[in-house]
């Protein structure tokens, strides 16, 4: 009985020692840095000031960066969760075989083993002016000018986001999909209810959890973003991040923690409300 | 499986059409990639082909300035592998103590989500400046840079594991229990199989988040780099095809290594029919 | 040096295989050759072979070849690590012992002398400081003052001691780093696309070009090539283009941002592929660019010009920097290599991709007289000019853009600098991002 009491505590230490020791200690350290002030041509100067938070929040740009990143975010969400829904779908329900069902799985898989930068670069040849779509467009005789907004446009990021992150809703959409009683989907069939009917009030709610977390993979991927959204709109576009790479390169530590911490704040905030909707934690315990 | 075997609902070939349309936006770059990677030597990044060729795989394995691709692989591979063991032993742990209820379940929680979210770059700095200042260690691939991926794919690892284990009737352990099983017995005859799946999908994104990761390495694998940040390196240096020979090599390799899983899939999956 | 492989060296004698005596003999001759080649002292020490020297800088200056062929030379082994410019700043800060050498630009040193990271370098003890161009040592070149208008070499090359963590006004024995590669920077365009003449940095906001335009985003290095086309443009003249104001930088973002809802800029490159790919695919036809880059065009065999302007060059420089935990026997390596860095190999290998070396007359033994006469003093080739990795760049007949060394050099206007503003430029420039 006391080691049924004292159980999950030896299950879960690990992980809290890894998050102690290289989470909570480094953060305890940037959000003291974001307090600090910088002086230039000397670096960061212990302090403690709330400049560094007031400068960014009352600039219109970090609001206007982090609407655009939004943005991105609602679009690359709703986009996701209905490939990664009906796919994962596809692969339980209608793939007989277990076998065939992880090899299609595993296809899927396949292209996020090479490197993001290359599977961004990879978009080039294929969206730009002299890339294969404008050409194979020109040639059927569609277009006469090649279109220019297909590479290095919000339209370009939001290709590559789906691209990179579908596969951060399939997994957890297909794994709680996976536990699906396949008897229940039978029986409400047998009781007369449409296909549509079945998808909607027992396949949707019983996958919440994977959806739920799905989505606050993506959001967090989204919203961290600073490399893709450049490489994709040709640096035309910013992300809420976008500043802290120029900043740590003059050694700006207090406005990177300062920008690091209003990111973080912003995003708890969406994944907390992710869970308010679904509590995935409440899932678990039985 | 709704119908009786054999009449495939009309859904079936609705969605067999989107997955095969998601398949070929997902390889379409890929294969253009492919394609480019077999450029001749004055070939460019963007189509046209011009006299195809193995040029650049050679520069890719050569000596020719193409940066250390070879260390950097030597690198990222073991660590990737380290990466993904520990995140499958310490996420499928995790997992199964938050089926219980426990005291700073939510604080845990909330601070996995915190490191999911945390910009990578500047908690790059974060952990260089704990192990130099705090730990008094010096920084490596092997230690910190290990640090630094594991604060990535935990709560990757750990959030899945929430998918796999949600609606994991616990009664099946009881039953188990009941019957006599050991804890073991409970554990690796009961537990194991129906969260294998999972593991795997733990085990996939453990190492491909590690594999693939940026700005947590940036600052922490000290002065020997690791792929992604030697292919980055190689951006603002090297324009040559090397770069889709790279990639094209790596998904030769990812086939093989997925030729290699589903075999044994298959093999276990015999044994145990045959055993039961 | 070949002639010499014959073991001699003092492990010779018991040779437990015939590569590795092959390798510790060429070591040893290697150090004495080196070291008789330019005259430094010899050191003879058994273990300096079992020194590895790290080399860290940016890709276009940290070359492997570089580091293979000083290892050959030197008998004991360099490693270069690669790294991007603010990884550079960071590890050099925050990890100072995983690097022994710090190859950095001249702006990146306004940021880690303060922070002490760093050992000045004692002029005595590099061979050929008096034959270093004059134009890092004096701030004077082809006897003319060079422009002081952002951080020119010269203005940061010294300080007052070994230790002294800011720069010293005039020359001392100890130098903020050793002199090492750079170069002279202007527009790289595609002449068979862009329909007319390019002789102006204001072309780069020019209405012509709309939607076939770029600019690097890069905020320190992009602010530049926005400020030279301002002025050239007559849109603003600023005090000093290498110190701008608050004001003055307003209106230059807010210029780029005008130009950016306008459509002019097709993209903002990050990455040197990316200024590659754009001006090789022909989506752009006028843009920043770097030197290598046009090189890299040119060996697809498409017409990529390093396009002189009539208001000048923004330059550019590197330096080998010593960091501060070097001592005894490794900081003797340390200067064993900044004298062999400069004795010419590096100057040749360079100078294939465009860019100049400190000491200019020692490269010129490792080029031909064909290559000598192409890069550095601007005239026609006599046969085909080939890149670093052995590329045909240029054919007979052809005159490098910009001419002679000395033309090219009297004619930087601004150099890359970290402007007293920067994080308020950082700031402005992410507006330009966000816009």
């Amino acid at each position: 009985m006391t080691l049924r009491r004292i159980l999950p505590y030896l299950q879960v230490a690990p992980l809290t020692l890894v998050l102690a020791l290289f989470v909570v200690l480094p953060l305890g350290l940037v959000v003291a840095v974001s307090f600090w002030r910088f002086q230039f041509l000397v670096g960061p100067v212990p302090d403690f000031t709330l400049q560094n938070y007031v400068d960014l929040l009352s600039s219109e740009t970090t609001w206007r960066l982090y609407l655009s990143t939004v943005k991105f975010t609602l679009i690359v969400l709703a986009i996701t969760a209905v490939l990664g829904f009906w796919i994962s779908y596809f692969l339980v329900f209608h793939v007989r075989n277990l076998l065939t069902a992880i090899a299609l799985f595993l296809i899927c898989t396949v292209p996020f083993w090479t490197s993001n930068i290359i599977r961004m670069i990879s978009w080039r040849p294929v969206l730009g002016k002299e890339g294969l779509i404008n050409q194979a467009l020109m040639k059927l005789g569609l277009i006469d000018q090649p279109l220019a907004w297909l590479l290095f446009s919000d339209f370009a990021v939001v290709v590559a986001y789906v691209h990179l992150f579908t596969l951060f809703m399939i997994v957890p959409i297909f794994n709680a999909m996976a536990r699906i009683d396949k008897s229940l989907l039978e029986a409400a069939v047998d009781a007369g209810a449409s296909r549509l009917d079945v998808v909607w009030n027992v396949v949707l709610p019983l996958s919440r959890t994977g959806i739920a977390l799905g989505a606050v993979f993506v959001v967090t991927l989204v919203m961290g973003d600073f490399f893709v959204v450049i490489v994709m709109s040709g640096g035309l576009s910013g992300s809420a991040t976008s500043g802290i790479y120029n900043d740590v390169q003059i050694q700006n530590y207090p406005r990177a923690a300062a920008n690091a911490v209003i990111l973080l704040a912003i995003v708890l905030m969406m994944a907390t409300a992710i869970f308010r909707v679904v509590d995935v934690r409440r899932e678990l315990v039985r | 499986m709704l119908t009786p075997a054999g009449r495939r609902p009309w859904t079936f070939y609705v969605l067999a059409g989107l997955f095969t349309l998601f398949v070929i936006f997902l390889y379409g770059p890929m294969i253009s990639i492919f394609i480019l990677s077999f450029q001749g030597p004055t070939g460019g990044l963007v189509f046209p082909l011009r006299d195809p060729g193995f040029t650049w795989f050679h520069a890719l394995f050569g000596q020719a300035r193409t940066g250390d691709v070879g260390g950097a692989f030597s690198r990222s591979l073991p660590l990737a592998l380290v990466v993904m063991v520990l995140t499958v032993l310490i996420s499928v742990s995790a997992g199964f103590a938050f089926r219980r209820r426990f005291r700073g379940a939510s604080a845990i929680f909330f601070t996995a989500i915190t490191s999911l979210i945390v910009p990578g770059l500047v908690l790059s700095i974060g952990i260089l400046v704990t192990f130099r200042e705090v730990f008094g260690l010096p920084v490596r691939w092997y230690s910190s840079g290990l640090a630094a991926h594991l604060t990535w794919t935990l709560p990757f690892g750990l959030l899945i594991m929430f998918a796999v284990l949600g609606r994991l009737n616990p009664s099946w352990e009881e039953a188990a229990h009941d019957l006599g099983a050991s804890r073991w017995q409970t554990v690796s005859q009961v537990l194991v199989p129906i969260v294998f799946p999972g593991m795997i999908a733990v085990a996939l994104f453990g190492f491909t988040l590690s594999y693939d990761e940026f700005p947590r390495s940036w600052l922490t694998v000290g002065s020997k780099n690791t792929l992604p940040i030697e292919i980055w390196t190689m951006t603002t240096n090297v324009t040559s095809p090397a770069l889709y020979a790279l990639g094209t090599v790596t998904t030769a390799v990812s086939f093989v290594v997925i030729a290699i899983a589903l075999g044994s899939i298959w093999v276990i999956q015999r044994r145990r029919s045959r055993r039961g | 040096m070949k002639k010499d492989m014959t073991p001699k060296g003092p492990t010779a004698a018991g040779g437990v295989s015939r590569r590795s005596v092959l390798k510790a003999g060429a070591a040893a001759v290697g150090a004495a050759a080196g070291s008789g080649v330019i005259g430094a002292p010899m050191i003879w020490a058994q273990n300096i072979k079992d020194i590895t020297l790290n080399h860290t800088g940016m890709s276009y200056s940290t070359l492997i070849d570089i580091a293979r062929k000083a290892t050959e030379d030197l008998g004991f082994k360099v490693e270069m690590a690669v790294t991007d410019h603010a990884g550079m700043v960071n590890r050099m800060v925050n990890d100072p012992t995983s690097i022994d050498i710090a190859d950095t630009e001249i702006w990146q040193t306004k940021v880690y002398v303060p922070q002490g990271v760093t050992q000045a370098v004692h002029t005595k003890r590099i061979k050929l400081w008096d034959k270093i161009t004059p134009l890092y040592t004096q701030g004077v070149f082809a006897g003319k003052e060079v422009s002081r208008q952002g951080d020119s070499p010269y203005e940061i090359m010294y300080r007052a001691s070994k230790d002294a963590t800011s720069f010293h006004d005039g020359p001392t024995e100890w130098a903020t780093f050793l002199p090492g590669v750079f170069n002279a920077d202007t527009l790289g365009i595609r002449p068979d696309l862009l329909g007319r003449k390019v002789d102006s940095w204001a072309d780069l906001f020019s209405a012509d070009f709309k939607g076939r335009a770029a600019i690097q985003n890069i905020p320190t290095i992009g602010i530049m090539d926005a400020i030279m086309a301002m002025e050239a443009s007559g849109e603003l003249t600023y005090r000093d283009k290498g110190n701008p104001t608050r004001e003055e930088l307003e209106k230059t973002v807010a210029k780029l941002i005008a130009l950016k809802r306008a459509g002019h800029w097709r993209a903002l490159w990050n990455t040197f592929d990316e200024s590659v790919n754009l001006m090789a695919s022909g989506e752009v036809v006028i843009q920043s660019m770097w030197s290598p880059a046009v090189t890299a065009v040119r060996t697809q065999g498409i017409n990529c010009v390093y396009q002189p302007l009539k208001e000048g060059y923004r330059g550019w420089g590197n330096g080998l920097a010593l960091m501060s935990h070097l001592d005894g026997l490794k900081l003797d390596a340390a200067y064993e290599y900044l004298n062999w860095y400069l004795s010419g190999w590096v100057g040749g290998f360079i100078a294939k991709q465009g860019y100049y070396i400190s000491v200019p007359e020692t490269a010129r033994q490792y080029l031909t007289d064909n290559e000598w006469g192409f890069f550095y003093e601007g005239k026609p080739a006599t046969a085909d000019i080939t890149s670093p990795t052995g590329e045909k760049t240029n054919s007979a007949g052809d005159v490098r853009d910009g001419g002679s060394f000395e033309e090219r050099f009297s004619k930087v206007a601004v150099w890359n600098n970290l402007m007293d503003e920067a994080p308020f430029l950082f700031a402005k420039w992410n507006e330009f991002n966000a816009a």
